[in-house]
């Protein structure tokens, strides 16, 4: 369909539309006019993505200016989800293009993902390694340009990568033609062309109109600095999913250290300082040259870098590198090498400790300097100094460097930030081991401070996400079950989560929910921890083979591509004949990114509320800092995170107004009238006070109840209700534009400039008579 | 009043009662309670278990299908163990039926072996010796195909399309699981009233239905392979199996397989195979449990069974890596690859799989879904299972189907005959449709004089009483007739009750046969049975025969409800719908007949 808002055609690749999301198109379109940040937020399932990027690329389309979008999500599939919207509304706009002119500006428009090169790769060797990391290091000794200029100048002296090759042999500009590429699409292309995908989407970046990828790419400093520093001022930036967008931005600024961490440094270190020895014997000009360039401050911008030499950005936000000469006493290699063996020492001495320590990072830095002497001012440029070095040193398989590297991070870290950061040491894992495993963790307790460059850069940055929001078509039913058949209170409260009779009555939930719902379920636990132990405690219980009876199980294990395998299977189950239970992890691996909608997911049980772990130390003092620099209470807050995760997690099962299903909630806090307030509105909107502290039998019958009813009520047309056509927008246009003349008329009524009493006032007025 | 077949004071939670046995139900009435809180259908009971002689208290339990709980019974009069032996009895009987119809693969039953002892393990299992007796009268042969309509039918015909005896067997199968339509069948097609064949006109579906759930082919069953170990006294154990359980963990578990094929017989006999096996650590190790402690005094050393360990499951990875690629729309691992892992480590709660051992019991639920699922929907490898998927359409997954326009498809054109004649046909009849012109001045002024004094007229207006009076008199009478039907106890006498049940079961049956006579169902499947015009009308008169003795056999039940002292005209209402019935048929039947 076509409409205007305001005087901007919009092409919605749909016959009807939400009112919802005319009404985020409407938000969303004047936060781009006025060049602004916004948060936006819109009902889970109502077709999020599509209206915003339809508003956006109408935008685009219409305006000369062509403003490029930076659309960020948080996972891969996510990422490859909005390419495929992205390309099925293109797909529906070159449909829909009134002229020739018209159709050939559509398909010309442009749109990619970006993600690293382990999920790009499509180098026979390169590729199959498992681990990222390797992936980046094999790739970098393929295609870095000293090894390119040895290999073009002397064939076959060295290897390179073909892909890579063929790609230099086309035009810069013209490596991918136009057009939306999915992830797949992409690699399938560099596969039929022989051409690198990763390197195609990185130096195409400039040219396209619409880059995706993930928040990391834009918050994370090490990250941005190689792939985002060229984007434009003027680009509209929006982050989807965003609602758990603060754990990124304390992400990419928190570090850990551990013990075997220390030891491969500590090797790394013996072998710079062997390459430097060798170096010195075959080629003592290059680290000359090093040094006085270094002397000179003329350190290599990575503007002047090749795309394919980046391997370490800067772990400092934009605001906070120093654009100064690197000092004197690290200079010199040998020197460097000596300071980072002294640095490396000195953490390894720390972690032999065997009580908690938690220091600021001035009082970390002091402590340094009384043991070590080494300064705060070196340490700062600890990263940088060490990238300077591996380029010179021409190193080969970086991976072998990892845990330097993050030292080096670490360090330059710790020296330039004080204030909103933490470093604590805990000698054991658990408050009960006996040998000690300790960790050294570098965090970062303001959320704000890596989002603030991003809000400072760009001029329109939209943060989204879904929320859980009353549908005016009520085919959810949230239940609240707060105690089992035989009354018997539930809660995964730490003191009676192991209580069999909790557990039991967990799985007899999980029992009587797989014997009445068709299709799949999907059930969340409140951490890995729980969920393994209850998983072997029902299976002893017998529990899960009551389950078997009537599904499939499948769970999420430690592994990625496992529990994807897993996922695929429940999707099969659920579209072949009696479904299966999913047991998986709220802020888990499954719980983002993975939509249960329709028959993936007819039921979803939140078994217990996804509270934080209140006895993590790193929590414990991010709950301190949000209370002393925002004034934010911590049961506030914990009571807020959990339940926006659970929200997330129920609200994975929506999509689209005719999906029905049952959203359970089991654990007796939900019902709690404190704890009421602070469940999403909706929840205490459906629930009626007798649904609010239901036992596991009454939900049970309220749940067939609601089956019978939602399978006798086949989608009754709502159009013009929630439903809308073209017509319905143009009278709920005039309608508000009636709205508004009517307002302004009023106002000219009321006031008549002469400072009088107005006639609302005298109305008003309570006249004794 | 269904008839009781044995009666017994019985207690149940604890609260004492009366348990009936009646011909279709199992049921409990606690003292003092008019209706029967426990009711069980014949078809419901899967198992009985019973004290033992001499026990302290007479228990009898009945597990139900689909639910082992079931109910347990203590007998509380003097008598109670012959009561109970009675109940036992006739219960017995019931559940050998019901396993008997239920039981679509039937395995077979071996008694358990002990694997502790020395009885030797059978790899070929007796038969199951269900001990039942065929329900009576069911396996006699239907005698009434001989009788006087037997010319009008070729045959029993046979439905499902399949051989005459399995035909029979499925309409046997029927029967039996539906008791009150095989009384009905003892009572019309035994006594030879109707045919076999007339019998089932009309019934095909029954029958289809039952080919239909038989021919189902059943999967495999859903639970994991774990056997458990039956504790037996002097501190044995013992674990039954069978040829489905040794398939089951051959199954499961490839390398007790190939330990199988490695050492039977050439270093141990079947026998020794399971015995050790059943003690190995191999099996420990199997055992879908993680409190292996419990086991663990019994696990021994084994150098045949030790080798074929494999280490446990438990790392964060799995032992078995897997490399094919899954839907990117899953694909969890492209996001852990898609940046370096940056952050502080989760907390110690969130770090997945620190319970190592409950990984490899994950592990084996994974596996076991999807080898069940395999198993019934074949073995495909992803990549090809996704071409193959025709609604595998990239799009069809984001797309949000109510915002399409239902509407918005083509239609299906009409493709009219005649089309100019029908469009002449209207233009004709137009003209006289049209209405004479009116003229709006004075449509208004007839409009204005109607409306003239409505003032007075409305204070004329009365509406009578007598119609919302009746209407509350007549709800009122309902009610009250229906509370009244309420109070009054049911005390006709059971012979009484089930001969006027008989009666009116069998006058239906005969209409039904009657009207289908008469007006053949259209377009329904053109069986074998399907008979011609003058079969048919040779039918009709035969039932119109029985059923003009509907009078008759009223009126003799009417005589006997005034021999028992009950008011005759609660048996004449109660079966005044089926004699009206069997007028309309015999007013039609006999004003159709001198039409024709």
């Amino acid at each position: 369909m076509k409409f205007f808002i305001d005087n901007l055609p919009i092409i919605f690749p749909y016959d009807r539309i939400y009112p919802e999301q005319y009404a985020y198109m409407c938000d969303l379109k004047r936060t781009l006019d006025a060049t602004g940040h916004c948060v936006l937020e819109m009902p889970s399932g109502t077709g999020k993505t599509v209206s915003l990027l339809s508003l956006i690329v109408s935008y685009q389309q219409f305006f000369p200016t062509r403003r490029k979008l930076v659309y960020c999500s948080r996972t891969v599939p996510e990422i490859e989800k909005a390419l495929t919207e992205l390309k099925r509304l293109m797909n529906y706009r070159v449909s829909c293009a009134e002229t020739d002119e018209q159709r050939e500006k559509e398909k010309n428009f442009m749109g990619l993902g970006l993600t690293s090169r382990k999920n790009l790769c499509i180098h026979p060797d390169v590729a199959k390694e498992k681990k990222g990391k390797v992936v980046d290091a094999r790739c970098r000794d393929l295609t870095s340009s000293s090894v390119c200029e040895k290999g073009r100048a002397n064939p076959g002296s060295v290897d390179l990568c073909d892909w890579h090759e063929n790609l230099g042999k086309m035009d810069p500009g013209t490596l991918i033609p136009p057009g939306i590429w999915t992830l797949a699409d992409v690699l399938q292309y560099g596969r039929d062309k022989g051409v690198c995908p990763y390197f195609a989407v990185r130096r195409m970046m400039p040219f396209v109109d619409i880059i995706i990828y993930s928040f990391h790419y834009l918050l994370d400093p090490k990250v941005a600095e190689q792939v985002s520093k060229e984007m434009s001022k003027d680009a509209i930036v929006v982050f989807d999913e965003a609602h758990n967008i603060d754990n990124v931005c304390i992400e990419s600024l928190s570090i850990d250290l551990t013990r075997p961490m220390m030891d491969a440094a500590g090797r790394s270190v013996t072998k710079l300082s062997e390459k430097v020895e060798e170096i010195k014997t075959s080629d003592v000009a290059k680290l000359q040259d090093e040094y006085a360039k270094l002397v000179e401050g003329l350190q290599e911008s990575i503007i002047d870098q090749n795309d394919t030499d980046g391997f370490m950005g800067n772990p400092l936000l934009p605001d906070d590198l120093l654009n100064e000469a690197i000092p004197g006493n690290i200079r010199k290699a040998e020197h460097f090498i000596a300071f980072l063996k002294r640095f490396v020492e000195y953490i390894k001495t720390r972690m032999r400790v065997l009580h908690v320590v938690a220091e600021t990072p001035l009082s970390f830095l002091q402590h340094l300097k009384d043991i070590t002497y080494i300064e705060r001012r070196p340490l700062r440029f600890c990263a940088e100094r060490l990238q300077s070095l591996i380029r010179t040193l021409d190193l080969h398989r970086l991976d072998e460097y990892a845990s330097l590297q993050k030292v080096a991070s670490f360090a330059t870290l710790v020296a330039t930030y004080e204030k909103g950061f933490l470093l604590i040491l805990e000698p054991f894992e658990t408050d009960n081991a006996t040998v000690p495993n300790p960790v050294f963790h570098f965090t970062c307790l303001d959320p704000s401070l890596a989002i603030k460059p991003v809000f400072e850069r760009f001029s329109s940055v939209v943060i989204t996400s879904g929320t859980i929001s009353p549908l005016d078509i009520n085919a959810f039913l949230p239940l609240v079950i707060t105690r089992g058949s035989d009354q018997v209170a539930i809660s995964s409260r730490f003191e009676v989560r192991n209580d069999p009779a909790v557990v039991r009555n967990f799985g007899s939930i999980l029992i009587e929910y797989s014997k009445i719902v068709p299709d799949g379920i999907v059930a969340f636990f409140p951490s890995y921890l729980y969920m393994e132990s209850i998983v072997a405690a029902w299976n002893d219980m017998g529990i899960l083979n009551e389950v078997w009876k009537h599904k499939l199980i499948f769970v999420e294990t430690p592994d990625a591509n496992e529990t994807s395998i897993a996922l695929e299977n429940y999707r099969r189950a659920c579209d072949n004949g009696r479904g299966a239970v999913l047991l998986s992890v709220a802020r888990g691996k499954v719980s983002e990114g993975i939509d249960f909608d329709h028959n993936y997911g007819r039921a979803v049980i939140m078994f217990g509320v996804p509270y934080q772990y209140t006895e993590s130390r790193i929590l414990k003092a991010r709950l301190e800092y949000l209370r002393d620099a925002y004034r934010i209470r911590e049961s506030e807050f914990l009571g807020f995170d959990a339940m926006r995760n659970a929200a997330q997690c129920v609200g994975r099962v929506l999509r689209g107004k005719t999906d029905w299903g049952l959203m359970i909630f089991a654990d007796k806090r939900f019902a709690r009238a404190d704890k009421r307030a602070k469940l999403p509105r909706w929840i205490n909107q459906y629930i009626t006070e007798t649904a609010s502290n239901l036992s596991t039998d009454m939900a049970i019958t309220l749940s067939k109840l609601f089956m019978r009813t939602i399978s006798q009520n086949p989608n009754e047309n709502q159009t013009g209700i929630s439903l809308w056509t073209v017509e319905d927008i143009e009278k709920a246009q005039s309608k508000q534009r009636e709205l508004a003349l009517n307002t302004e008329r009023q106002q000219e009524d009321d006031d008549y400039g002469d400072g009088g009493i107005s006639d609302n006032a005298l109305m008003d007025f309570d006249l004794d008579v | 009043m269904p008839t009781t077949v044995c009666t017994a004071k019985a207690s149940c939670k604890k609260l004492p009662g009366l348990l009936e046995l009646t011909d279709t139900h199992l049921q409990w009435t606690q003292d003092g309670k008019k209706a029967p809180s426990i009711r069980v259908a014949y078809a419901e009971a899967s198992s009985l278990f019973c004290s033992k002689e001499g026990a302290a208290q007479v228990r009898l339990k009945l597990s139900l299908v689909g639910d082992d709980a079931g109910h347990n019974f203590t007998f509380t009069s003097p008598v109670a163990v012959t009561e109970r032996e009675k109940f036992k009895q006739e219960l017995t009987s019931i559940i050998s039926r019901n396993r008997r119809t239920s039981e679509l693969l039937p395995r077979p039953h071996v008694p358990p072996v002990n694997a502790t002892s020395s009885i030797p393990f059978s790899s070929a299992p007796s038969p199951a010796t269900v001990n039942a007796k065929p329900p009576p009268g069911s396996t006699r042969p239907p005698i009434s195909r001989a009788t006087s309509v037997a010319s009008d039918r070729r045959e029993t015909p046979v439905i499902t399309g399949g051989d005459p005896a399995s035909e029979f067997r499925l309409r046997k199968k029927v029967l039996l699981s539906n008791p009150e339509l095989g009384a009905l069948h003892r009572d019309l097609v035994m006594s030879g009233q109707i045919t076999e064949a007339e019998f089932w006109d009309g019934r095909e579906h029954l029958i289809l239905a039952q080919a239909a759930s038989e021919s189902q082919k059943k999967g495999k069953p859903g639970q994991l392979v774990d056997p458990r170990p039956e504790a037996v006294e002097g501190g044995e154990i013992r674990i039954r199996i069978t040829p489905q359980l040794v398939h089951d963990i051959f199954d499961e578990y490839p390398i007790v397989a190939k330990a199988y094929s490695d050492n039977v017989p050439s270093k141990l006999s079947e026998e020794q195979f399971w015995k050790r096996y059943f003690q190995s650590k191999l099996f420990n190790a199997h055992r879908a449990s993680i409190r292996s402690s419990a086991a663990q005094h019994v696990v021994k050393d084994d150098p045949i069974f030790d080798k074929y360990l494999e280490k446990d499951d438990d790392e964060l990875e799995p032992r078995r890596q897997r490399d094919e690629h899954v839907e990117v729309f899953v694909d969890l691992a492209a996001t852990m690859e898609d940046h370096e892992e940056t952050g502080n480590e989760k907390d110690v709660t969130m770090r997945a799989g620190r319970q190592k051992a409950a990984l490899p019991l994950i592990r084996k639920f994974n596996e076991h879904s999807e080898r069940l699922l395999n198993s019934a929907l074949g073995e495909i490898p992803p990549a090809k299972r996704r071409r193959l998927d025709p609604g595998e359409d990239v799009y069809s997954q984001i797309e949000i189907d109510d915002l399409h326009d239902p509407e918005a498809s083509n239609g299906i054109i009409l493709e009219m005959q005649g089309r100019e004649r029908y469009f002449e046909g209207r233009m004709d009849s137009s003209p006289q449709a049209a209405k004479p012109k009116l003229d709006p001045s004075l449509v208004f002024q007839d409009a204005r004089s109607n409306l003239e004094s409505w003032g007075t007229r409305l204070t004329h207006l009365k509406i009578e009483r007598k119609h919302g009076d009746a209407a509350l008199g007549d709800m009122t009478q309902n009610v009250a007739s229906r509370l009244d039907v309420r109070s009054k106890k049911n005390d006709i006498p059971d012979g009484l009750f089930r001969q006027m049940t008989t009666c009116q079961t069998a006058a239906n049956e005969f209409l039904r046969q009657f009207w289908l006579a008469i007006y053949p169902p259209l377009g329904e499947l053109q069986t074998a049975a399907s008979a011609t015009p003058a079969q048919r009308a040779t039918k009709a008169a035969k039932m119109i025969g029985y059923i003009s003795k509907t009078h008759e056999k009223v009126y003799a039940l009417v005589k006997t409800a005034e021999q028992h002292g009950i008011d005759a005209t609660r048996v004449e209402n109660a079966l005044k719908p089926v004699l009206h019935a069997s007028d309309q048929a015999i007013t039609f039947y006999h004003n159709k007949i001198p039409n024709k």
